[in-house]
Parts: C-alpha cells; structure tokens; sequence
C-alpha cells in the first residue's frame, strides 16, 4: 500500500543514515568493542576462564594477582580462595541478564500504555498519566529499595531467575516511565498526522494504525534512550547491591562484587574492588557514549 | 538631502553622498561543507538608487537569500564565507570595516525584513520590545520613549489599535499583521536601504497585494533604495524599477522592469515569464522549466543553465557565457543574448 | 494564568494523594505477607505476650484486623492516617519511641541544604559547559565536553563517594587545616563525614558531588537548545537589527534556552533523591534519604511512609514551580 510507503521509507533511510554516521565516529567504535567484550563475557564465560567460581579452596585465599593474566589464578583469589577471574566472568550474566531484562519489560510496559494513552485520549489517557505522574514521584532508586526491602525473601539459592529476578522486577516497577512518555508524545502527533488520517478514512482499524503508523514512529525516540538506560541499570544494580538489597549473595554480580569489594578494599585488596570497578565504569561508559551518539545520529537537529 | 537629518553619530565615516547608494560588485559567496567549497553566489553585481526598487528574482537555491545577508552582513560563518568582490554604501565598501561598524551599519543604514515573521520574531519578547530595543540599544532612548516610538512605527504601517497590540506576543498577530511588525522594525532607525526577502511568500495572495502596497508605500514616502528578493516574477511586475534575475548564484540578465517584461535577452528569463498565469494566455497551458536547478556543489560546466535551456547548443556545455550589455541598461548573460533579444531564437 | 495555576495544584495535590494510598497498600501488603513489625518491639523475641503484643499493636496502629487478610487495602487505617497528618500528627518511631514530626524538622533542612548545594552545582557546570560547547559546535572542545560529562556521569555517585571518604578526605582535611586551622572554613569543607555544629560547611562537598548526577544529560540538554537557538530565524532578526553580539545572547538566546533547562533540572530532582539516599549515608548527614533507608531496614512502616511522603510533597512541589515557570518564561502558555 502506498500509504504505508510513504510512511517507512523515510524511516529506513533515518536508520542507514544514523549506522553510517555512528560507524565513522571512533569513540563509539570503542564503545561497541566493549560491549562486544562484555556480551562474550556474558554469553560464554567458558571462553575467558577454565576455572569454577564456586570451587573455592580457604588455603589460596588472598592472593593478590602479582602475575596479572597469567599463572593459576590469573587475577589473583578473593576471601575464600575463589579464583577472582572467574568469578568476575561468572558474575557478568547476571548482571546483563538483569539489565536486558529489566529494559525488554519497561519497553513493552511504556509502548503498550504510552500508545493506548496518546492514541485512545479520554480517561484512559486520564489513568495512564495519573499513574504516570505517580511513580515518577517515586525515585527509581527509593521505590526499589521500598520494595525490596518490604518484600524480602529468604535469600536466593543460584537459580538466574531467583537470584535476578526480585530486583529485576523493583527496577522495571520503577522504570518505565520514560518509554512511556516518549510513547505517549508521539502517539498524540502522529494520530493527528494527514497519513494516519486518510488511513483511517480508508477503513484501517485501530489496532492496524497504532502498529502500523504510531509504533514505526515511537521506535525512533525509544531507541534513542536505550543504551544511556541499560547503562543506568546497571549502575541502580549496584547501588541496590551495595545497600544490601539488590541481588543476594551467594549469587554473584558485579553489583554484589563490588559491596564484597568494599569491605576488603580498606585492608589492601584494592583490587578485589578495583577490577569490578573498572568493568562497571567501562560499560556504563560504553552505553552512554553509544546512547548519546545514537541520540544525535537519530536526531540531525541537534548535531 | 534626507542623509543631513540623520543623527550624526550613525553617519558612515568615509561616506561620500554622491556615490550611488549600495552596489554590490562581484560578490562572491562559498560555502564550507563536509571539507568541500561549495559556491553559492559567484559573482553579483547589481545597484540600488535612492528612490529605486530592485528585484532580484530566481528559483530557490539560486543564491538570492545568501546575497542579501552577504550584504547585510549577517552570514552564517561557518560554513558560510564571502571570498570576494565588495558592497559600497555611499562609496564606502562595507566588507572591509570591522565588525563594529558593521553592526552600526546594519538597522541604521540597511534594514531588513524576512520571510517567515513568525520564526523571525522572537517568541518570548513583545513586538513592542522588540521594537523598542532598536531605539534602545542604537539611540538609548528610555524604555518609555521606546515604546511610544513603537506603537508610532506600528501606526504607519498600518496596525489598528497599535496603543494596545504593543504589548502583545507575536503569536497573537495574524500573518499579515506579524509581517507588518517585522516591516515596522525594520524602518525604525529610517535606513536608506530596506532588504526585503520573500516578504510575501508565507502569506494569502489577497495579504501578499496589502504588504506589497505597504512596502511601496513607504518606500516613496522616505525615498528609500528598496531590494525586494522573490521567486515570484508576478509579485515585483508593478512595485520593480529594475530587475536582476539569478540562477545557480549568478545574475543572468539585469534591466529595467519593462525591458525584462518586454524583450527578456536571456533564455531562462523567457522560460520564468512563460510560466507566470496571465489574463492573455488564459485557458492557455503554462508552461514549465523542465528538469530541477542544479546542485549547487556539482554545477554543469558551461553555462549552469544549458542542461535545461531550450536554446542550448553544444558551445553552451563547454564555454562560460559571457556578461554583456544587449542595450543600454540591459546585460545578459547568455552566449545567443543578441538573438534572444531580437526574439530570433 | 489563575486557572492554569488552580488546574495544576489540583492535579498536584490529586498525584500526592495517590501516592500517599499506594505507598499506605504496599506497607500494608507487606505487613500482610511478612507478619508483624511491632514484633520489632520486643527485640526479635518471637513469642510475646499476646496482651502486650495487643498493645503495642494499638499503640502503633497495626491492631486492626485487615492486617491479617492479605490483600486487604487497610482502608480504615489509611483514613485515620490521613486524619493525623491533617492535625500535624505524624506518629512516633518504633525504636526509640521519638516524634516524628520533631525529627523532620531536623532532617529536611539537611537534606534541603543538600539540594541547593547539587542543584548550584549541576544548574552552573551545566550552562557554563554546555554554552562553551554549543559556541565551539563540532570542534574539539564539544567533543572533550561530551565525553568528559559522559565519563563523570558513568561513574555512580556512590563510588565517588566512597573513594571521597576512604581517600582523598583524610589527607585533605589535614593540609586545609595545617594551613588554616581547625576551625576555619576550609578546616571544616573537607571532612569526611557531616558535623552538626557546621551544618553548612560540612554539606558543600557532598552537595557538589550529588550534583554532578545528570550532569551529561544537562549539559547536552543545554548545548542542544542554545544551538537551536543560536541558529534560529529571531537571532538572525537580532543580528540584522544591529544588536551587540552579548546583547543577543543575554536576550534573545539564554532565556529561549532556559525553558528546556528548567523542565532538565526539574526531572534530575526526582534523581537527587536517589543519590540523597546513599550520600547521606556514606557521609553520615542525617537526613531524609539516610532516614527512609534506616526506615525501611527496621521496617519502621510509619516512618517509611512518612519520609516518602515528604519526598514526594518536594518532587510535586518542584513539577509544579517547574510548570509555572515555564508559563513565567513562555507566553504562547500563558493564554493557552
């Protein structure tokens, strides 16, 4: 149909347009190889280390990594004689998974309600935004420590899902709200547009135009904040772990690695707090940098 | 002389007053785009008198905006730079002052008023503000004094109730009424020269007639050198004195209204006035310049017009066409001007 | 304008007000689901006497039976609760047995202060940064500005916190005070934990730091409006009129810019918060974020509720100066 042409064509260019304008920019290039790093890191932690991050031997406890990358334990041993490697590497899944997560659930959540309030109007805009404006009251942070903290369970014993998802579930409460405006925005513009008009003299029922015409259009904005989001996950993760509420040991993050890294810190093992340190910084780095290149490349104005 | 009433602290120093108003002479415009130089005027010349209306006509992209901020000296640098030729106000060339009596020279000497008023009034400001800011900022007239001279100056050009629409917001004026304001500031400081560029495109053609009236109006009332920059060959037919008429940051032919209407010399002069609607030819097809004007980064060699010319031979593609004169006050850049202004081809 | 600003407190007071029941709902799910916080009373002892335990109960106001039916919104109590914040009442705490009402007034002006601290910090690095590389657009100084605010913004404010406290504080304080003595006010700024008798001095170090939270996002938001602005057709008008180049900054560019600026530090508040929390906890202010942690640990539902409330009241509060604002800076709002 030639109405729906009109529509996507333009679209498709604004993506080509943005992958090449981002692919030229060296810092993003970087960035990309991070993550890559990390996504590996995630996917197969058998690639990066042989050893098991739960067979912990007390004799080889604190060993600082003097060989670096090299040796039995290439980034030393922690407070029970784990293999630090290993540990790092095995804590990566978790923390993605729940940063992957909590983002595919905010996405949904903000789309399906941003379309429904924009599109419809009336009092299910009326509901939406009052709910809307209600949880953006309550601070990301605050309201996944309120709920965590109210609804504690008893400790997770290793599953993914067990460990992942309680503060999954708080941080995606308390998240999307940003897709949902953007969502909520666009819809309002793009229902009122001569293409979604005439589609609609044409007979196209509701449901066909909001994922025909309205959805294409909110990708742009909600695309745009991914990546400065998934960063901001992760750094919430580790804040909610450091408070001790987030993901429970003896499951591990970088968010738990990280609060265990503090205590020894002070007695010498920087490195315990250190290397996590510098894997979390790189990433959320990596994310925004990528988000906020995104952001220009999807946006020529403001270049 | 109107100049001796002038306050003298605004008098162009240097100033001869009996060199012509403002000429522009081989003004050369590129811009920096991606590492590359594109041209975007190659070279205008044109005149203005005291008293005198100048058109300069052309498609869009053929350079006729980027001229007048080139003269107005308000271009956006980067990308944009003027790499040559020189604009004279009473003698004086302006592209060599520095920048401060540059700015002395803009709303005193030359005015300027632009297409869309809506984007080019400040949102946030009263007009009345934005008027009186003119006599603030260049005569430190008192805030009081502003105002009053602003709701004179939107008297003259003709807003009702100009005492209370002072205070309003451009957004609560009506197209016609917001070009008016933008007329109104640019008068203000009485320039000898008033710029004006596409001031009637954004409006309904019964508003386009009013504002074109408004403008002539007052240029005969002060005696003022008028540049009136359209796409619109039919706007300037009783408001022009004189006509230049550009294509791809060229002049292509420049002569007094009549000539140009009358014994066009150039061929894409034709084609423009083939493609006005006119009562004669009603029930008549008009007709259309075929094809699009270039792109101003990768210009045909030759003449840039030859692709679409209808008169083009093989010389066209090859040879730049010189500027000649085919009568007196009548140049044309076209290498058959002689026989198009004889109508023989 | 008097009807937009009646319509938004409406609107206001209405959000608060829903918040106020979900916050009571999730208090009263967790008592539900997780038994009885006013066990807390008697020391984790799990076995009371049930008088006692009935007592208690009343005294804090858990005695009422829809904390035993799951799912239950407790709507009673949330009336009576709403009764006594109308007279000012807000309840005791359950350790320590102290007004809460009295121990507001000593932490949020702490945390207040704290704010204003941020909010000058973040509002002035972000337009200084933000104009310096929109007027250097494209260049290197653009660039540098970019990723220098990215790279602050990727490290959590927490971390810095404790690098600031574990590390650089200790040494600092000693050279500040060698050189001006104890009790100057560079003696005092760089302490690693707050002092009650400088409640000033001792807050500026943390308030810089939570400031430089939404720093990236800020400075791009100011960078991205003065560039409009710089481009737009009325600055183009203000040139042509012969205006100095500073006069066309301060009128025509700044003030158009400050309506996304002031909308950008409005939605960074609500981030405040959150960095409040574990700021006040590393440096040891106390004040509400420190409060509503400690709250929620102790399962203090009264006090949680409470401190969320008042962080909600100072969100709402700043939405809405926020909106009134931009109908201050921008007339096409006003007579909409």
């Amino acid at each position: 149909m030639s109405e729906s042409l009109s529509s996507e064509a333009p679209q498709a260019s604004l993506w080509k347009d943005a992958f090449r304008t981002m692919r030229r920019r060296p810092d993003v290039i970087l960035a990309a190889l991070i993550l890559l790093f990390v996504a590996t890191m995630a996917v197969f932690p058998t690639l990066f280390t042989d050893k098991d991050p739960t067979r912990c031997i007390g004799r080889d406890a604190r060993q600082r990594p003097d060989t670096w990358f090299r040796g039995e334990h290439p980034l030393g041993t922690d407070g029970f004689g784990c293999d630090f490697a290993a540990t790092i590497v095995h804590g990566t899944r978790p923390t993605i998974a729940l940063a992957v997560t909590v983002i595919v659930f905010s996405i949904l959540i903000g789309l399906t309600l941003g379309i429904l309030s924009g599109y419809y109007g009336g009092w299910v805009d009326a509901i939406i935004s009052r709910a809307l404006d209600v949880f953006i009251v309550i601070p990301l942070m605050m309201g996944a420590i309120l709920l965590l903290s109210l609804f504690r369970g008893r400790g997770s014993s290793g599953g993914l899902l067990e460990t992942v998802g309680p503060p999954a579930l708080a941080l995606t409460l308390f998240g999307w709200m940003e897709f949902c405006r953007y969502t909520r925005a666009v819809s309002i513009e793009t229902k009122n547009l001569d293409y979604v008009t005439a589609a609609r003299c044409l007979g196209a029922k509701d449901r066909r135009i909001m994922f025909r015409h309205v959805l294409p259009n909110a990708v742009v904005p909600v695309t745009a904040v991914v990546p400065t989001t998934l960063g901001s996950i992760i750094v919430a993760e580790s804040a909610l772990a450091v408070l001790g509420v987030g993901v429970q040991p003896p499951a591990t993050s970088w968010g738990v690695l990280l609060a265990k890294g503090t205590e020894w810190a002070g007695g010498g093992y920087i490195y315990l707090f250190g290397l996590p340190l510098v894997l979390l910084i790189l990433t959320v780095f990596a994310f925004a940098t990528i988000g906020d290149a995104l952001r220009d490349a999807l946006d020529p104005k403001l270049r | 002389m109107a100049q001796t009433l002038r306050v003298v602290g605004d008098t162009l120093p240097g100033a001869d007053m009996n060199a012509p108003l403002l000429e522009v002479e081989d003004l050369q415009v590129e811009f920096a785009v991606r590492g590359s130089r594109i041209p975007a005027v190659r070279g205008a010349t044109f005149a203005v008198e005291q008293g005198q209306t100048l058109a300069i006509v052309g498609e869009s992209g053929s350079g006729k905006s980027v001229t007048s901020q080139a003269v107005m000296g308000i271009l956006d640098s980067p990308p944009g730079h003027i790499t040559g030729g020189e604009v004279r106000l009473h003698g004086v060339d302006l592209l060599q002052q520095d920048a401060e009596t540059r700015r002395t020279v803009r709303a005193n000497h030359i005015g300027m008023v632009f297409q869309d008023a809506l984007s080019a009034l400040n949102p946030l400001w009263s007009v009345g503000f934005q008027i009186g800011e003119l006599f603030r900022m260049h005569r430190g007239t008192s805030r009081k004094d502003a105002k009053l001279k602003a709701i004179e100056l939107l008297d003259l050009v003709g807003i009702p109730d100009a005492k209370n629409r002072v205070g309003q917001y451009p957004h609560q004026f009506s197209g016609g009424m917001r070009q008016r304001v933008m007329i109104a500031m640019a008068l203000a400081l009485d320039p000898e020269v008033l710029i004006a560029d596409e001031p009637t495109t954004a409006l309904d053609v019964t508003v386009q007639a009013q504002i074109m009236r408004l403008l002539r109006q007052i240029q005969e009332d002060r005696d003022m050198g008028l540049i009136l920059i359209t796409h619109d060959l039919g706007v300037v037919a009783d408001v022009a004195d004189e006509v230049a008429v550009m294509y791809a940051g060229r002049i292509m032919e420049q002569a007094g209204i009549h000539q140009i209407f009358e014994r066009p010399a150039n061929p894409y002069t034709k084609a423009l006035l083939k493609a006005i609607p006119r009562v004669d030819t009603l029930g008549q097809e008009l007709e259309v310049i075929s094809g699009l004007p270039p792109n101003p980064g990768a210009l045909p060699g030759g003449c840039s017009f030859h692709p679409r010319c209808w008169a083009a031979e093989d010389k066209c593609s090859i040879e730049d066409p010189p500027y000649e004169t085919v009568a007196t006050g009548h140049r044309s850049r076209c290498h058959f001007a002689e026989e198009v202004y004889r109508d023989e081809r | 304008m008097g009807r937009y600003v009646i319509r938004r407190l409406l609107q206001g007071l209405l959000t608060l007000f829903i918040t106020l029941f979900l916050l009571h709902y999730l208090m009263a799910l967790s008592v539900q689901i997780r038994g009885n916080p006013a066990l807390l009373f008697f020391g984790g002892e799990r076995t009371p006497d049930p008088a006692m335990l009935a007592q208690v109960e009343r005294l804090y106001g858990l005695d009422d039976a829809c904390y035993d039916r799951t799912g239950d919104p407790c709507l009673a109590p949330f009336v009576e609760r709403m009764q006594n914040y109308a007279r000012g009442d807000f309840g005791t705490t359950l350790t320590g047995n102290q007004d809460v009402g009295e121990l507001l007034a000593i932490w949020i002006p702490n945390t207040l202060r704290l704010f204003i601290f941020a909010t000058i910090t973040l509002v002035t690095l972000s337009m200084i940064l933000g104009t310096w590389a929109a007027r250097h657009h494209g260049r290197f100084v653009d660039h540098s500005v970019r990723g220098t605010t990215i790279l602050i913004d990727s490290v959590p404010v927490f971390l810095v916190l404790l690098a600031y406290v574990y590390i650089i504080a200790v040494p600092l304080t000693n050279w500040a005070r060698g050189i001006w003595g104890d009790e100057s006010f560079m003696g005092q700024l760089f302490r690693p934990s707050y002092s009650a008798d400088y409640p000033w001095v001792t807050i500026i170090i943390p308030g810089i730091i939570v400031g430089t939270v939404g720093l990236a996002t800020l400075t791009r938001l100011v960078r991205a409006s003065q560039l409009e602005n710089l481009g737009s057709d009325y600055v183009r008008t203000a040139k042509a009129k012969g205006l100095k180049r500073m006069r066309i900054t301060v009128v025509h560019v700044v003030r158009n810019s400050m309506i996304p600026i002031v909308t950008g530090v409005g939605y960074t508040f609500a981030y405040m918060l959150s960095g409040a929390v574990l700021t006040e906890g590393v440096m040891g202010i106390p004040g509400m974020g420190r409060m509503i942690f400690q709250a929620v640990q102790r399962q203090e539902t009264n006090l949680v509720i409470v401190g969320l409330t008042a962080s909600a009241v100072v969100v709402i509060t700043v939405t809405m100066i926020v909106d009134l604002l931009y109908a201050a800076l921008d007339p096409r709002i006003r007579y909409e």
